[in-house]
């Protein structure tokens, strides 16, 4: 399957931290024959791929499948949904913004007091998470308790769009790692692979804590998306990373110093396959790595991200380039890591 | 037409201020069937005559505006960003991370910039438009082979439908509007009437109500009828400044307006058994009954709302239900006049 249109169909699937399950079942049902696996006890599919050889030391690689988004967390008297951020979003994203809420997917759209009626400070300010609200279209709590529960999942309504030779979508952070290692499945690998799909990163990378303790890995990769800055609003030393610059694989960033000398392979097999790779110019952000690494007795660690502009938004932005950049240097890393 | 469908064909069609061919022409194909309508370049206005128009009877206005709130493009940078200002009073709360189109040479899809948390130390203040850029994937060259300074950009959300007979969407302010009069043509439909009755579709009223100035004039009604949103109760908002969503019309009462018109609208309301609910204004409207009341040698007006939540924003929210139940008010009051 093409890459990008399997991205599109997974950015499509709801699936915020902790309800992951819409895109674990779409997942197994793209792995089911080509690889060995199990879902483990916090929802993380553990795969293992068989190559045509098999290695003393042992890869892992990773994706996680959560997305960013809201928890159901109270209904007023007058049928209005209050709710939380799962993972981090800015409050500033949400507001005017459609969402889908619960299993039954109903539409609900986030809004508040009317902007003519603010006063000019309240015009400044931008509307904190305890004050927004969802508005189902129903006038009383009986009415939205028939649509909607306490606890219940809220996503961006999403709109996967191109533009140019762009992609724009919510939960591409980190659908594109999922995108990437399904197509590395497909294609089969050289050396017997572990692939883990795990939950729960946004919230504090907890389903790759126990997806590494069980693989028990010597090396590992993480397939990630990751901060792209490069918008005129920034300056040349804030921006990060920047589209149409390749893979970006970093020296280290809010959660993890990354193994040297998977670094220098990295930008070697660059160099080698004529794959363009950057590295992050800001110590930011974090991934799965940050729990990956300091597993067990320690796991040499890689991250390979796609740069992605407005992450955490429903309208991130990442250049098509750039996902063929890591598919390349995540396919070569992967065989070459077993010859150091 | 069933009214949901009506706003699927209007609402997502583009009509930014100055531009609104496009969304003027979308109400006029649905209208072709019930007399003759046509768009107006010079003044952005679409007309519509009511089959039957006859010089000798007197001419009832209504008006509804056609443009809705969006951008303009001021500059592109060299690496294919555009700069834009405000058409109309943008809700600059909902601008980060939002849909855009952006109507140069060709549609284009674009995406409003924001700086990710990550990197963010402030993010309680709300940008101005001045500090935003669109992001439309393109590098300089291709962005500038599309786009033109002054070519307009649009907020992007096709209506969809909340419980009951609710629904969201961009430029329901005022294509909930336009739908009303064309529901109500349509209830007209073969029914000899004692007045003529013209629909004008006003440009840039969300600019300071230009359409509905030049249109009036060209037009020169006996009476009018201005049929805009209004605000919807909602909370944290003040019960006293509101109506009240799927409460029926909001009959306007104002120094400026007709009261004979009102209350000849409330007592048809009364009559009929219609839904109403009063909207009372102490001046002006803010509404292109401004324009229209001192046309020429001055026109009775009155405005009628539809009652909208969360006005100004890419979800504003309406009630399917306000829209019949005013289109019928509205059909039986000219269907009684003489």
């Amino acid at each position: 399957m093409n890459m990008f249109k399997e991205l599109q169909t997974l950015c499509n699937l709801n699936g915020i931290s902790g309800d992951e399950k819409n895109v674990r079942d779409y997942i197994i049902s793209q792995i089911e024959g080509k690889c060995e696996y199990n879902v483990d006890p916090l929802g993380n599919i553990i795969a293992l791929c068989m190559g045509e050889k098999t290695p003393d030391k042992k890869l892992m690689i990773s994706a996680h499948m959560d997305e960013v988004g809201f928890i159901v967390t109270y209904i007023t008297d007058k049928g209005l949904i209050k709710f939380a951020p799962v993972g981090g979003i800015d409050p500033r994203v949400v507001f005017g913004k459609r969402v889908k809420v619960g299993e039954k997917g109903v539409y609900g759209v986030v809004g508040g007091k009317v902007l003519h009626h603010l006063e000019s400070d309240e015009k400044q300010k931008a509307v904190p998470f305890d004050k927004l609200y969802i508005d189902i279209g129903a006038d009383t709590k009986e009415q939205a308790e028939e649509y909607v529960s306490l606890g219940d999942s809220v996503c961006f309504d999403n709109s996967f769009i191109t533009m140019g030779d762009k992609l724009k979508s919510k939960a591409i952070d980190d659908r594109a790692g999922c995108a990437v290692m399904l197509d590395m499945i497909r294609h089969g690998v050289e050396y017997d692979t572990y692939f883990t799909f795990v939950v729960q990163e946004e919230i504090g990378l907890r389903g790759s804590t126990a997806a590494a303790y069980t693989v028990d890995p010597d090396y590992a990769i993480v397939l990630e998306a990751t901060t792209a800055a490069d918008i005129p609003a920034s300056e040349d030393d804030k921006r990060v990373c920047e589209l149409d610059k390749g893979a970006v694989v970093s020296f280290m960033d809010r959660h993890t110093m990354y193994d040297k000398a998977l670094y220098s392979l990295a930008f070697e097999i660059g160099k080698e396959k004529g794959i363009p790779v950057q590295t992050k110019t800001m110590v930011a952000g974090g991934n799965d790595a940050g729990a990956i690494h300091k597993s067990r007795g320690g796991v040499k660690t890689c991250a390979i991200s796609v740069p992605c502009r407005y992450l955490h938004s429903p309208s991130c932005v990442i250049s098509k380039s750039d996902l063929q950049s890591v598919r390349a240097l995540a396919g070569e890393l992967s065989k070459r890591i077993f010859q150091l | 037409m069933d009214t949901f469908d009506i706003l699927c064909k209007l609402a997502p069609a583009f009509g930014v201020s100055g531009d609104e061919q496009e969304a003027a022409q979308a109400a006029l194909d649905i209208l072709s069937e019930y007399g003759e309508g046509s768009f107006d370049k010079t003044t952005g206005n679409a007309v519509f005559r009511r089959a039957g128009f006859d010089d000798s009877k007197k001419t009832i206005l209504l008006d509804a505006h056609i443009d809705e709130i969006g951008f303009v493009v001021t500059y592109i940078t060299d690496d294919g960003f555009l700069k834009v200002a405000p058409v109309g009073g943008i809700d600059r709360r909902t601008l980060l991370a939002s849909e855009v189109t952006v109507f140069g040479r060709q549609k284009i899809k674009g995406v409003i910039t924001s700086t990710p948390p990550h990197l963010e130390d402030d993010n309680k203040k709300v940008p101005e438009v001045s500090d935003i850029y669109i992001d439309c994937g393109l590098s300089g060259e291709q962005a500038k082979s599309i786009i033109s300074l002054g070519d307009k950009v649009s907020m992007v959300n096709e209506p969809v439908r909340l419980l009951g007979s609710r629904v969201s969407g961009k430029a329901l302010d005022d294509r909930s509007g336009v739908a009303v009069l064309i529901k109500t043509i349509e209830l007209l439909k073969d029914k000899p009437l004692g007045v003529n009755v013209v629909l004008l579709l006003s440009s840039q009223e969300e600019t300071g109500e230009m359409g509905a100035k030049t249109g009036a004039f060209d037009i020169s009604p006996d009476m009018a009828i201005a049929v805009d949103v209004s605000f919807a109760y909602t909370q944290g908002e003040d019960k006293e400044e509101c109506g009240e969503l799927s409460k029926g019309a909001m009959i306007g009462i104002s120094p400026s307006l007709s009261r004979e018109l009102s209350d000849a609208l409330i007592s048809c309301a009364k009559d009929k058994g219609i839904p109403y609910q009063y909207e009372i204004m102490n001046g002006r409207t803010g509404t292109n009954a401004d324009q229209i009341t001192i046309s020429k040698g001055g026109v009775k007006t009155v405005t009628v709302s539809i009652p909208e939540k969360y006005m100004h924003t890419p979800v504003e929210v309406i009630d399917l239900e306000d829209i019949d139940n005013i289109a019928r008010l509205l059909a039986e009051f000219i269907g009684g006049l003489k």
